[in-house]
């Protein structure tokens, strides 16, 4: 132990204090750190900044004003997102295990934090009066200070030599993700902070009584917790089931569809709608699907297949822009991709039954949740849409991403394509798209787009949104992918060839996996772009996260005077904001590192 | 019975014509040495018969398949030639085995059991089958042309082409290679192989043919060709790389 305390001292010296120069320089850096540090903590703790302005708005901060007597909903969409992440991670469980040195060692850097944070907080500090006078107060008195203080020492100590006992047990890294997880949902229990009560008159009672946290959601939490724990042992057993792994890969395309469409919606089902004209858009393209799937081997309709295609083709086009109802021009778009497909992969009668049972799923699903979005939603928000606050800018975000990489894909291998037609129209959206201010497209959206669409066509403003945000950051996407697949060298492409491959199975197979590995880093910037630009909405009338920190928040005066305390809730939103990139940049990098293994 | 027929087979880069009317036959289980100085076509030609390049004139038949722009046809032959590239072309992505399995899978719709069986035999027969898991980029240059060897014959061709597999290999390396095709040619592949390594034409071409400036000057059996040569354009070159 003296001994590895020894080298750390010697490294020490040697990375901080080698000459002269990066003496000065260490300890000039030190200063800047402590004294910036020691400014935020000051600002942070001053008397006129009052946090419960973050903390007992939380709920308009998640979903604004969706009603109450339907929470259930928004319960039951995080709660089925956790249990498919459950199954995912009890599927796709790692083998690699963590060391307990290592996790004791988080432990210590973690406690290290707090005690540096708790030594270098400021005393006393400053802040403006409401008459332009400075006023200085303590903040953070030595009492406090000690009692936060001496159980970290603690902690650490503890952690620290845990590390040196002869404790070598290790834990699977899967694991440890219920573990991080299970501290947040025990401290709601547990935990008690100042909250906001009003007395007969409605005055806020000063000062504010300390009490449980989140009481309102440590029950569902509670029951989130214990339901992705269990998906997770599920996961674990379903793990060798065959093609397990692309049924919940379909499984998480879906989620957000359903939650966008039926759970959080709660559709007004007319059934005369259902049954004149959902069911007979769905017996013809079932019975469509089915022909196809029947006669692809017949001689004669393989001879016309082509003719086929361009009708059907062609059919589609007409059928989008005339006054279809909105499942049956899916349906079209749908029977074309499928016609393009079903000779590549159609050839035993057993491949036929499933491709048949597939292409039935497939309509069952997009009828239903078509229905569900198409219908009237049961939820009444006053003014504004039921998407709001936070659920807002995930659904911009995770529906931004789902909808404009597959796009993003397409436009890149259409800008490549050696069709001229297919390339000037690639080329055209990708450059239009590009060259107008997303905040441009996004006033298209609330107030142009109508224009364009067929009459009789309208779409919920949030629809519209995601549409121009779909092309939006589906051309950078695209710009994206052309670089990567510029990168491949053209002996792929003739090796590919060489064995037989037909184009599909050249591009989806050869090159596009190497493409799209080779761009991960701007792929991941561009997402995470897409993700902070959805702050943006706020400027067409929609309430998103960042708005209701700084709007929302900022001008609440009933039932408490909130008014004036914006900081505070910009800092939150950007905490937030920041949590959400950082994790994404990390998982990113893990992928990368985890796909680079064949590349040297 | 000739399994490849070419007739007067003519191919333009832009003005420069690349060949200028190439006729030959090649009989099934021959082996056939391409030779010629670079620049001179020998690529292009054999690189036209599975259509990596197209022909503008004359015709290629495969295995009585003529060569056009119908698809079906094209993926056809390709299905019946293999071929083996001067860089490998591995697929840098995929393993070893993944490399080899693939085709078989996706376009001749074998199971991934039978397959894999497959893939584990051709690796013995190139003898690197301790290398099945590993990525192409952990593999010598070596290794690597035999591992694309491999993923070539999983489809069970008739025809192997090798477009100049030695030429991007260290000297060392070479031998290895040509074993591995020494041994495929006595096991009675039809090959087309496009090499400068006139010890691999001497011991076992059945045929030597002399490529220059887009044109057949000789064609010839090794022992002629070495001892006997017909042409001038052949003695030059001869006298160059002896």
């Amino acid at each position: 132990m003296v001994d590895l305390i020894k080298k750390n001292v010697k490294s020490l010296q040697e990375s901080l204090f080698s000459s002269i120069g990066s003496s000065v320089l260490t300890i000039a850096t030190t200063y800047l750190v402590i004294n910036f540090f020691r400014g935020m903590l000051g600002f942070a703790l001053t008397s006129d900044k009052d946090w419960l302005a973050v903390l007992n708005n939380m709920q308009l901060y998640m979903v604004q004003a969706y009603p109450e007597e339907d929470f259930i909903r928004v319960w039951l969409s995080v709660g089925l997102t956790f249990v498919l992440a459950g199954l995912s991670i009890g599927i796709w469980r790692s083998e690699e295990r963590v060391k307990s040195s290592q996790v004791f060692n988080s432990f210590f850097k973690g406690g290290l934090g707090v005690l540096f944070f708790t030594i270098i907080a400021p005393t006393n500090a400053s802040f403006m009066g409401n008459d332009g006078s400075v006023i200085t107060e303590e903040v953070f008195s030595m009492d406090s200070r000690l009692g936060i203080l001496i159980p970290v020492v603690v902690f650490c100590v503890i952690f620290f030599s845990i590390r040196f006992i002869n404790v070598k047990f290790t834990v699977n890294s899967s694991d440890m993700v219920f573990f991080y997880l299970f501290i947040p949902v025990a401290l709601l229990w547990f935990v008690k902070l100042p909250t906001i009560q009003l007395d007969q008159n409605n005055e806020r009672i000063i000062p504010d009584p300390i009490m449980p946290i989140a009481s309102s959601t440590k029950i569902p939490w509670t029951v989130i917790f214990v339901s992705f724990l269990v998906s997770y042992f599920i996961g674990m057993y379903l793990k060798n089931i065959k093609s397990i792994k692309s049924i919940m890969s379909l499984s998480w395309f879906l989620l957000p569809l359903l939650i966008f469409s039926w759970i959080f919606k709660k559709p007004q089902i007319d059934m005369s709608l259902v049954l004149g004209s959902d069911l007979p858009i769905f017996g013809v393209f079932l019975l469509w699907g089915f022909l196809v799937i029947t006669f692809v081997n017949n001689s004669i309709f393989k001879k016309y297949y082509s003719t086929y295609l361009g009708v059907t083709f062609l059919l589609t086009l007409a059928g989008v822009f005339s006054g279809l109802p909105m499942l049956a021009k899916t349906c079209l778009l749908l029977i074309t991709l499928f016609s393009v497909v079903v000779p590549a992969v159609s050839t035993s009668s057993q491949g036929k039954r499933s491709l048949l049972i597939v292409w039935a799923v497939a309509l069952v699903t997009l009828t239903f949740l078509l229905r569900g979005g198409a219908s009237d939603t049961g939820i009444v928000v006053p003014g504004s849409s039921i998407f709001g606050g936070f659920s807002l800018t995930w659904l911009l975000a995770i529906f931004g991403t789902y909808v404009s990489f597959p796009l993003g894909v397409l436009l890149a291998l259409g800008r490549n394509s050696k069709l001229p037609i297919i390339r000037i129209v690639c080329t055209g959206i990708i450059e239009l798209t590009r060259s107008v201010p997303y905040i441009t497209w996004l006033f298209f959206a609330s107030v142009t787009l109508a224009v364009f669409l067929p009459a009789g066509v309208e779409f919920n403003l949030i629809v519209r949104v995601l549409m121009v945000t779909a092309f939006f950051s589906g051309a950078y996407f695209a710009e994206n992918i052309r670089g990567g697949l510029q990168s491949i060298p053209k002996g792929q492409y003739e090796a590919a060839d060489a064995i037989g491959m037909s184009p599909f199975q050249k591009i989806s197979l050869i090159i596009m996996p190497q493409a799209l590995r080779a761009v991960i880093p701007t792929l991941v910037s561009s997402a995470i772009t897409a993700f902070k630009d959805s702050s943006l909405v706020t400027i067409i009338g929609l309430f998103d996260f960042l708005t209701i920190g700084k709007t929302v928040i900022g001008n609440q005066s009933i039932p408490v005077n909130f008014v004036g305390h914006d900081r505070e809730n910009l800092i939150f939103v950007a905490i937030v904001y920041w949590i959400f990139t950082f994790t994404l940049s990390r998982r990113s990098m893990k992928v990368e590192k985890k796909l680079g293994l064949g590349e040297r | 019975m000739s399994i490849i027929q070419t007739k007067d087979v003519k191919k333009w880069f832009g003005d420069f014509q690349a060949l200028k009317g190439i006729s030959m036959d090649v009989a099934e289980g021959e082996v056939l040495v391409v030779c010629g100085p670079s620049g001179s076509g020998k690529s292009t030609f054999i690189r036209c018969i599975n259509r990596l390049e197209q022909h503008q004139e004359g015709q290629i038949i495969v295995d009585g398949i003529e060569l056009t722009n119908d698809l079906k046809n094209i993926e056809a032959i390709r299905s019946e030639v293999g071929m083996v590239f001067q860089s490998f072309n591995l697929f840098p992505h995929l393993t070893v085995m993944q490399n080899i399995t693939l085709a078989q899978i996706w376009v001749r719709k074998k199971n991934r059991a039978e397959s894999e069986e497959k893939a584990m035999e051709l690796l013995e027969r190139v003898g690197i089958p301790e290398q099945a898991q590993k990525f192409p980029g952990q593999l010598s240059g070596g290794q690597q042309q035999r591992v694309a060897i491999a993923r070539a014959l999983a489809m069970e061709p008739k025809i192997m082409l090798f477009d100049e597999p030695t030429s991007a290999l260290d000297p060392e390396m070479i031998k290895e290679v040509l074993d591995v095709m020494k041994e495929l040619a006595k096991s009675g592949m039809t090959m087309i192989v496009v090499t400068h390594e006139m010890g691999f034409a001497k011991e076992v071409a059945d045929r030597v043919m002399l490529f220059d400036e887009g044109m057949l000057v000789e064609e010839n059996t090794p022992e002629e060709f070495f001892n006997n040569p017909k042409s001038d354009r052949t003695k030059l070159f001869l006298s160059q790389i002896l």
